[in-house]
């Protein structure tokens, strides 16, 4: 059998934004091409948002994505607060970062247990990993359970929160709603450590990635909810000035678009790139778990993020802990956001990498331009690079596991759900 | 007899001690809600109402009255016929069992107007005898009535019912408030045995020939000051030869048929029933659910619901509380509390709606 | 895998959070796993097995040429289709296109609109085929995605309630907000489900729900535009995540839904 000429071909990617695929052609021993495709069909967000009103862009964006609506809506107000000249600080602003520990904690929960640890373990599904496995995934549950209640408390739903409004929140949950969290979260710390006790001892592919990575970077915490751009390799920018830095382009096979570091190239972001930029800022059970687990300063094999997500979830929790405890319910929930004629920006750290926005606003409110640029089109080009290395040291393998390892590649960047998956229906073709 | 209390703080701890569950006004997310109250602090002194058909407002008093508002968008059938509540359980092996008598929920309503009393008289006569839960806390139930001396500009119940006053109405202590710059004061009459005992375990005062007078002055005056009225006609004869006239039409044009009426209505008592079943199958449940003739499903037959039109839906409502509650319990449903008008999202007033097929009749007639 | 009834999930035009509903039913996933046999559910597993299928949930809107013929063959394996949330009910915010010039959307997002296939509208799964039941909400309600579950396998309706938000938010004791406030509310006309969410937490209804059974949207934006709501106002209320659900557009642009 002859591994030189072949094509590996999965022509549907499930989570990847919705709708993928990925297609590898192999000529002559050599990977001549590696396409991931995105085919979910184009929603026009960007579109549809001119001729809104400056106030509706949080509830309208967190649309983009059931598994990351916060990231949506606090990259929305961040940048429209920014074009209105308006800070939201204070308690208001740790409310937001508390809603966003709640995201983090649901969405690495999801991804750790249900997505992922199934590729490490060598069943199709969580589902399936019950059968042998099932109180470690009702730990996970468990874990993820205390995530969405944080966000049903503070945003009112866990999926597509109603809370969230531009100048702060609509409501302050009172203290004795937080403080009944203290309890599910400290049994989900005591999880969270464990969850990263378990993943570090899975078996991890040799490979590691020479991306450039780029986080937000906040000095003196981990960042969520704000920060500044920053890459491993000495590059700083303002988020203002990200559309200088970040260039867009489409490429024919995907309705993603691939983003690239003007005169620097592809480049990562994520849990990958956060620790390698602010691993000194993690909580101390955090670095603990994380020293423990071998990650020491940075890590560059993506198969491994499943151990910084564990790390970046007990972060989360921990940072919950503490800011509930601090915790004294503000005199009002939001300041007035009066619109004026500006542009915007604004960038968080959603759970799959920094999240751009960017609107002009007319001196009404009306949004004139939007702008979004989404972790996972960012990571595109890398995710590609990725499989392109992958398959060349390891095309001495079957195409049925090599097809597998490159789903599991995939789901490394945990590509949105609407960021990335699973793949359904997976052939391998060779070329004559 | 009447005793004087300089404050509420007292009969509140004493109910409190008693084992009663407390509900009372407190200010909550800008209205006057009826809530468990934890002490007598919790009430809304300083604050009184402005109501309109459709339209509520809080401001703020010069003096410290606790009871000068009108009806909010809560009544007490919250708590005697819950908005939901099991009526039975069954598991697999077909053990059928009723709610466990939970510990009964004892409940001291501070507060209840004329109107409200009304309402809860009227309401004794449709499930008292045939809801066992209701009975239950209906028969535990400590009511402290306080009359009415602030009617609002939606209110009639001195057309409808027997407010403002408390004149003979069913409670154990019937209290009238006397609000004066900061001071407040209560002139209280024992109504009750239950009502005698709680007062004598508290300290009160002697009120005098002065405070009893001004007292009965200030219910005199309120009941002159009611904000509207019903017309002075036999509504049941009224409405049942008004089946057909086009102001239902008009009414419907305007009309949500979003609820909020009936729901706001203290005597409104309509349930429906729903069974679930859980993943497994191994179990099942029947709740009782508060309903309304305005929801479509409310008159589903077999087929399709009856009533499908907005207008036959809110002729049923209006119809049923001011004319066939006549036939079914040989009084009128209404109490004149004015919640259907404050708390109708476009402000549709119940009595406007009678006086305007009153008027239609008489030209016809 | 359960022995019961085999499930699909499939996924359109969407943002994945309606399936996610199902995920996050932490204390029963792993019960309703073992109460059916899951044939086709990308985002939970990677096996799948062939139709037919006794249980269909169909996320996402309907937007391109392919969907059309995709949710065809879905029907055809399906013994019940189930169609979950807004996107599938009512052709969810990305139905907004159908109010505007796709063109024009095109190249507002993309640099190269020539490289998409996309269709002028979003729809729904019933403009296609025959839905048999339809769960409302963006996102849809985890308890009623529960009950629903439960009333399918004991074979018995969901308790799926058509009347407005109003009766959620006087059950649980919340102030109206359009009475007390002045502030702009859809309860009066959204579909019950949520718990009447939004007013618990002094903000008005957007209508994510939908279209009640039954309702009367003229009278309302009478009272909204007494409220001070301008025409333009009105309408961008209505033209959210349901504004394609046939009472709201005509709600949004009453011009337009009379011709």
């Amino acid at each position: 059998m002859t591994h030189r000429d072949r094509s590996l071909s999965v022509a549907g990617l499930a989570r990847v934004e919705g709708e993928g695929a990925m297609h590898v052609r192999v000529r002559g021993g050599r990977v001549a091409d590696v396409q991931l495709e995105i085919y979910e069909p184009p929603r026009f967000f960007e579109g549809f948002l001119r001729g809104r009103g400056h106030t509706e862009v949080p509830d309208i964006t967190a649309r983009i994505c059931g598994i990351c609506p916060v990231a949506y809506q606090l990259s929305a107000c961040a940048a429209i607060e920014d074009a209105c000249g308006v800070t939201v600080g204070g308690t208001v602003a740790d409310l937001r970062r508390l809603l966003y520990c709640g995201e983090w904690i649901q969405s690495h929960a999801l991804h750790i247990y249900l997505l992922h640890a199934p590729d490490f373990l060598g069943y199709d599904g969580a589902v399936e990993m019950a059968r042998d496995h099932r109180w470690i995934v009702e730990r996970g549950l468990a874990i993820k359970k205390v995530g969405n209640r944080l966000m049903e408390v503070i945003g009112g739903r866990a999926i597509h929160p109603i809370n969230v409004r531009v100048g702060g929140l609509h409501r302050v949950p009172p203290a004795s709603e937080l403080r009944a969290l203290i309890d599910p979260l400290r049994r989900a710390l005591a999880d969270a450590v464990s969850t990263v006790d378990w993943v570090a001892g899975f078996d991890f592919p040799q490979f590691e990635h020479d991306h450039e990575l780029l986080a937000l970077v906040q000095p003196g915490s981990y960042a969520i909810e704000s920060g500044t751009p920053r890459t491993d390799r000495g590059l700083v920018f303002a988020v203002s000035d990200f559309e200088r830095h970040i260039i867009e382009e489409q490429v024919p096979h995907s309705t993603a678009l691939h983003a690239r570091l003007a005169g620097r190239g592809r480049y990562l972001t994520g849990p990958l790139a956060r620790y390698t930029l602010s691993r000194q800022w993690l909580s101390p059970v955090a670095r603990e778990a994380a020293d423990r687990a071998g990650l020491g300063e940075q890590c560059r094999n993506p198969f491994r993020s499943i151990v910084v997500r564990a790390v970046e979830t007990v972060y989360a929790i921990e940072e919950a802990l503490r800011l509930i405890a601090a915790y004294q319910p503000p005199a009002a929930p939001a300041v007035p956001v009066p619109a004026r004629a500006a542009v915007g920006f604004g960038a968080t750290e959603a759970p799959r990498g920094t999240l751009f926005h960017r609107y002009g606003l007319a001196a009404d409110g009306t949004i004139a331009t939007a702008r979004i640029v989404p972790p996972t089109s960012q990571n595109q080009a890398s995710i590609e690079d990725d499989l392109r290395r992958f398959v060349e040291g390891r095309l001495e393998l079957s195409d049925h596991q090599l097809t597998h390892d490159c789903e599991q590649a995939i789901r490394n960047y945990d590509p949105c759900i609407s960021c990335a998956t699973h793949f359904l229906d997976l052939t391998m073709l060779r070329e004559a | 007899m009447s005793v004087l209390l300089r404050s509420l703080g007292p009969l509140v701890e004493r109910l409190r001690a008693d084992g009663y569950r407390v509900m009372g006004p407190t200010v909550r997310d800008g209205a006057i809600v009826l809530a468990e109250l934890d002490s007598a602090d919790e009430l809304p002194y300083g604050w009184e109402t402005t109501t309109g058909p459709g339209r509520y407002r809080l401001h703020r008093r010069d003096d410290r009255a606790a009871f000068a508002h009108a009806a909010g968008p809560t009544s007490w059938r919250s708590f005697l016929h819950p908005a939901k509540r099991p009526l039975w359980t069954a598991d697999r092996d077909l053990a059928v069992t009723e709610p466990q008598p939970q510990p009964q929920p004892r409940y001291a309503f501070l507060g209840v107007r004329a109107c409200d009393l009304h309402a809860i008289a009227v309401t004794d006569r449709v499930l008292g005898k045939v809801d066992g839960e209701y009975a239950r806390r209906r028969a535990a139930l400590f009511i402290v009535a306080v009359a009415c001396t602030e009617p609002g500009a939606t209110c009639f119940c001195a057309s409808a019912g027997q407010g403002p006053g408390l004149d003979g109405a069913g409670c154990d202590l019937a209290m009238t408030e006397l609000a004066d710059g900061a001071s407040v004061r209560y002139v209280v009459e024992v109504r009750s045995a239950a009502g005698g005992a709680v007062l004598s375990a508290i300290p009160t005062e002697a009120a005098d020939a002065w405070e009893v007078n001004s007292a009965r002055e200030a219910v005199k005056l309120a009941a002159g000051r009611m904000g509207r009225s019903l017309p002075e006609v036999d509504l049941r004869e009224l409405l049942a030869g008004a089946l057909d006239h086009p102001r239902w039409d008009e009414v419907a044009d305007r009309c949500l048929a979003c609820a909020n009426c009936t729901m706001a209505c203290p005597t409104c008592f309509c349930t429906t029933v729903v069974d679930s079943t859980d993943l497994t199958g191994d179990h099942a449940e029947r709740w009782l659910r508060w309903d309304s003739c305005f929801d479509l499903d409310y008159s589903y037959l077999h087929g399709g619901p009856v009533r499908v039109s907005t207008r036959s839906r809110y002729r049923q409502w209006l119809t049923h509380k001011l004319g066939t509650w006549h036939d079914q319990f040989r009084e009128s449903g209404c109490v004149g509390c004015g919640r259907c008008i404050t708390w109708c999202p476009v402000g549709i007033d119940i009595t406007e709606e009678v006086a305007a097929l009153a008027a239609g009749t008489q030209v016809e007639g | 895998m359960g022995t019961g009834p085999t499930l699909a999930v499939w996924k359109f035009s969407s943002c994945d959070g309606c399936q996610l509903s199902l995920l996050d039913c932490e204390d029963e996933l792993l019960a309703v796993a073992g109460r059916v046999r899951i044939a086709y559910f990308l985002e939970a597993t990677r096996a799948t097995a062939g139709g037919p299928y006794d249980v269909s949930l169909v996320e996402g809107s309907v937007t391109t040429p392919h969907d059309v013929e995709r949710i065809h063959q879905i029907r055809d394996q399906s013994k019940l289709l189930v169609a979950i949330g807004a996107c599938a009910t009512a052709g969810g915010i990305q139905a907004l296109r159908n109010f505007a010039d796709v063109e024009q959307f095109r190249s507002v997002v993309y640099p190269s609109p020539e490289y998409l296939s996309t269709l002028d509208t979003s729809t729904p799964v019933s403009a296609h085929v025959e839905v048999d039941l339809e769960l409302v909400g963006c996102p849809i309600d985890r308890r009623q995605l529960l009950e629903t579950l439960g009333a399918i396998l004991a074979g018995r309706r969901p308790d799926l309630p058509g009347h407005s938000v109003c009766f959620e938010c006087k059950a649980r004791g919340t102030p109206c907000l359009l009475v007390a406030g002045g502030v702009p509310c859809l309860g009066p006309v959204t579909r019950a489900g949520c718990g009447a969410l939004c007013p618990a937490y002094g903000r008005g209804c957007f209508g994510c729900f939908g279209p009640a059974a039954t309702l009367n949207p003229p009278a309302l934006v009478a009272r909204l535009t007494e409220l001070g709501l301008s025409p333009r106002e009105v309408t961008r209320v209505f033209r959210t995540f349901n504004a394609a659900a046939p009472a709201f557009a005509a709600a949004a642009a009453p011009e337009e839904a009379e011709v």
